[in-house]
């Protein structure tokens, strides 16, 4: 199960990614509305990812990504997004995020992006999976 | 073509994404102010083209919307206001993001800003500079408009 924080400013995004979320079986350990909410919770949550809208008030989410990669080097940060924002994706990666979800959102866009981010982690939870214990000898 | 690319992608977006049917879509190509539903939400679009969009609904159909984007769940009372300026946004913000591609003289390094929800506005007036296009789309399940605020010469 992941630590996830959620950071939109719209209420009916942050709630339908809840929903999805938690359907996959992980956790929403936070959730924030600017870009600097979203790095004032990031410490403290300390998530395994992060959605990050890309258009906010207060702060965009390519100057929160460039803020949290600061925090933490490991960040693994999806941003969310709609079409025609483009170029602010690709300036929202090579701040750090490490991919990118168009709306509209759904179940299986979002375990896609999940599973991708998470790849090295899902291989070696399966690598402990098959380490035989004593009892199995 | 402004006005083209936004009933086109409203169209695609309401038949195929929200499953709402439109009957009849009214456009007005030079408006000299634009009447306000009940719910409005503005996106500014900058770079090359500078411009404004609004988008305005009437109660109906804004309640039909947020029962789509809510997939049946209820909404409480006191979350009722922000969930309908989200989904207004969310729209608007939907709709432009289809639509930019399609603009003439967009150019590069566009930007749009956020939603901006008005409440208390009743209509709109036009700079001396400045073109209004508008579509009044009706559906089933009442009406909404979407208008562009837009420089004389960037409406072709």
């Amino acid at each position: 199960m992941l630590k996830i924080l959620i950071v939109d400013d719209s209420l009916i995004i942050r709630k339908k990614i809840i929903t999805i979320v938690e359907k996959l079986g992980h956790e929403v350990v936070g959730q924030a509305k600017t870009g600097q909410e979203a790095i004032d919770i990031y410490e403290s949550v300390q998530p395994d990812l992060v959605t990050m809208d890309i258009t906010m008030p207060d702060m965009d989410g390519i100057t929160a990504v460039k803020h949290i990669m600061k925090i933490d080097t490991n960040a693994k940060i999806i941003m969310v997004t709609s079409h025609g924002q483009e170029d602010m994706v690709i300036d929202s990666i090579k701040a750090g995020a490490i991919g990118y979800m168009l709306k509209p959102i759904t179940d299986e866009k979002l375990a896609e992006i999940i599973g991708e981010a998470f790849l090295e982690y899902t291989y070696s939870e399966n690598e402990d999976d098959l380490e035989l214990s004593d009892d199995d000898l | 073509m402004i006005l083209d690319s936004l009933i086109l992608q409203s169209k695609l977006f309401f038949t195929e994404d929200m499953g709402i049917e439109i009957d009849d879509i009214a456009r007005e190509e030079d408006s000299v102010d634009l009447n306000l539903k009940s719910h409005t939400a503005m996106i500014g679009v900058g770079g090359e083209l500078n411009m404004m969009v609004v988008i305005s609904f009437d109660d109906t159909m804004l309640d039909k919307l947020v029962e789509v984007f809510m997939e049946g769940e209820d909404v409480a009372s006191e979350e009722e206001e922000e969930i309908k300026e989200s989904v207004t946004g969310e729209v608007i913000n939907t709709i432009i993001g289809l639509a930019l591609p399609t603009f003439p003289k967009r150019g590069k390094g566009v930007t749009i800003t956020p939603p901006i929800s008005i409440n208390d506005a009743s209509n709109i007036k036009k700079h001396k500079d400045s073109k209004i296009v508008s579509a009044n789309i009706r559906t089933h399940f009442g009406e909404l408009s979407m208008s562009a605020i837009i420089a004389k010469d960037a409406s072709k």
